[in-house]
């Protein structure tokens, strides 16, 4: 492990518990194990499933955007790349689940790769559109591709993963929402722990070299190219993931799905969250997909919380609900300068 | 102008052997131009192994162009570029860092929101001994390779007076302090030849003799350095060879004394004389 002192040379030596990662690590296991048991009508279960999608692209945004500094408004469509690639090769093919899940993963992967080949050179605005228009220009080809995608029609009737049989636990039902948020859940936190070790490992440093300064990165050996394509893999082929879990999770693929909205949904959650930890946006997803459940009364009026949302952490908050959470912690310790700024460049 | 160019004692006395070292960064004939503007024309040196060799000349004389050019953050239009035998043209600038080149930015470009010691570690870029798997499960060699670059950047910023500053934040140091910060992300590298754009700009004389005394030291650990500057003190005391450019192109190359007592030079610095 990376000392703790190097990331966070403040953190005081007692609380040490509280300060663990891996016990904070184990709540959170917990946690998953025990909501469906508390949260047991479908309609609740339907929307831990979500949050844990949502988890996975909101992570998967903050590997590229939080730490490379790339900003990415493709997600959408290498989740829709993975859910509709996932669920062709099923109907269509006859591969197995996991098998086209694997393909999904890895056809997502390698289109975002591809995309920030092409893109590499961009930034900022530049890099942002681009993505966009890879989004815009993917819808467009599951809108119309009918013979291949069924467009607007859109896939009916896909079946949930098959079950698996573990030793000592018996048969396991996907078709059981529980089991099935277990599954989606399980596999976020995985991918949460592997970002988690990836980023505290030099590969965080080097990324985060990228994102504050490129040339001068490029001054210390970093080669900018390979590891902003790294990135992007890593991040569209989760974003795959998440697709892979949707398509079986609802049963049904529409193009709708994977709109470019998704896109800024996914941004919201990692900004609201708090950009550049992993654990801020996993927070900024399950608040922007339960806090949408619960304003259902007010229709549409819910992307208005969206907007109203992301322009408040913008504007007053811009660590996001993390340095929401810092700054309470501090205050809860008693301690001062609780509204110490970073100085300003 | 006139005080920085009486010849300063130590130069005097430092034994200058051109010779000494065999020729570890030489380039002949190198060409860069921005539009209609020739940023440097036909420059052509030879940089011994061991020595302290500085670049000087006027405001927009191309110095720093030529930097760049030796860094590979620009490619020359003409000319050939060998560093230890090898040809570096087209060689991007992330690639010859892993030759044992490194350089410091004229504008500073530190990671500002980063601390002092993030700063320093990010440079063991390429200099880690980790195996592929070990990224995603952190085992033994990880934690030992984690310790060396972190004991390593202390010791460096040890170096360069920034022991005590470690843990803050690079865009809060002073201007001073971020100079010798980045000469100790650039030291990180582990480089054989360190190339630092104006260092002394901005720095106070406690400052700028502290930075001399650092140079001589790396000197004597055998880095080669090339000291693109304007401060002709710093440079009359610590350059074994001295390049003068003016607009791009070669002026005179010669030992510090040669340099303080060559007519063009004073001309290009001081303003010709004649009509």
């Amino acid at each position: 492990m990376s000392s703790p002192a190097v990331t966070n040379p403040a953190r005081p030596a007692s609380n040490t518990l509280f300060a663990s990662r891996r016990f904070w690590q184990l709540v959170a296991l917990i946690v998953i194990a025990l909501l469906p048991m508390v949260l047991t009508d479908s309609y609740w279960q339907t929307n831990l499933i979500i949050c844990a999608i949502n988890v996975l692209l909101a992570i998967g945004l903050d590997f590229v955007l939080g730490y490379a500094g790339q900003l990415n408004l493709g997600q959408s469509a290498f989740y829709g790349i993975g859910a509709y690639a996932s669920t062709l090769l099923i109907t269509q093919l006859g591969v197995p689940f996991w098998a086209a899940f694997a393909c999904g993963v890895v056809i997502s992967g390698t289109a975002g790769m591809l995309l920030s080949l092409f893109a590499v050179r961009l930034r900022g605005h530049y890099l942002a559109i681009a993505s966009l228009g890879f989004a815009v220009i993917t819808y467009q080809i599951l809108l119309n591709w009918i013979s291949l995608t069924q467009g607007p029609l859109g896939i009916y009737g896909i079946s949930p993963p098959p079950s698996m049989s573990i030793p000592g636990l018996g048969k396991i039902d996907f078709s059981n929402l529980t089991n099935l948020f277990y599954l989606v859940a399980g596999f976020a936190f995985l991918v949460y722990l592997l970002f988690d070790q990836l980023v505290r490992s030099p590969v965080g440093e080097t990324l985060t070299a990228i994102r504050e300064d490129e040339v001068s990165a490029s001054s210390l050996g970093v080669n900018g190219t390979k590891w902003k394509v790294f990135a992007f893999a890593m991040s569209s082929a989760v974003a795959g993931a998440a697709g892979c879990f949707y398509a079986p999770f609802v049963g049904t693929l529409v193009p709708d799905a994977f709109m470019i909205t998704e896109s800024f949904t996914i941004l919201a959650m990692v900004i609201v969250g708090g950009m550049g930890s992993l654990v801020g946006p996993v927070f900024g997803a399950i608040l922007l997909t339960i806090l949408p459940e619960l304003l259902r009364g007010v229709g549409d009026l819910r992307l208005i919380v969206y907007g109203v949302a992301v322009t408040l952490v913008v504007m007053f908050m811009p660590g996001g609900m993390v340095q929401a959470g810092k700054m309470l912690a501090m205050k809860l310790r008693g301690e001062k300068n609780v509204a110490r700024k970073e100085p300003v460049q | 102008m006139t005080g920085a160019l009486q010849p300063a004692a130590e130069a005097a006395e430092r034994p200058v052997s051109p010779a000494a070292g065999k020729p570890l960064l030489v380039a002949t004939g190198l060409q860069k131009s921005f539009g209609g503007v020739q940023a440097v024309r036909d420059i052509s040196l030879s940089v011994p192994e061991g020595t302290v060799f500085a670049v000087i000349g006027p405001n927009g004389a191309g110095k720093s162009t030529m930097l760049n050019l030796m860094s590979g953050h620009y490619q020359p239009d003409a000319g050939t570029l060998h560093f230890d035998g090898i040809a570096m043209v087209g060689v991007p600038a992330h690639v010859r860092v892993r030759h044992g080149i490194a350089r410091t930015f004229q504008k500073i470009r530190l990671f500002k929101q980063l601390s002092a010691l993030e700063n320093v570690l990010a440079a063991f870029h390429t200099r880690h001994a980790i195996p592929a798997w070990q990224y995603v499960f952190h085992a033994g060699a990880f934690r030992r390779d984690v310790e060396r670059c972190r004991t390593e950047a202390v010791e460096l910023l040890s170096f360069v007076g920034l022991k005590h500053r470690i843990h803050v934040t690079a865009g809060a140091l002073s201007y001073g302090e971020q100079r010798m910060l980045e000469i100790a992300r650039a030291l990180a590298t582990a480089p054989r030849l360190l190339m630092i754009d104006e260092p002394a700009a901005g720095l106070n004389n406690a400052e700028v003799d502290a930075l001399l005394e650092r140079i001589v030291e790396l000197r004597m650990r055998h880095i080669t350095i090339i000291l693109v500057e304007h401060n002709m003190d710093l440079v009359m005391k610590v350059a074994d060879r001295i390049l003068v450019m003016d607009y791009g192109q070669y002026l005179f190359e010669g030992t510090p004394a040669e340099v303080q007592s060559h007519p063009g030079v004073i001309a290009a610095y001081l303003g010709d004389e004649s009509p």
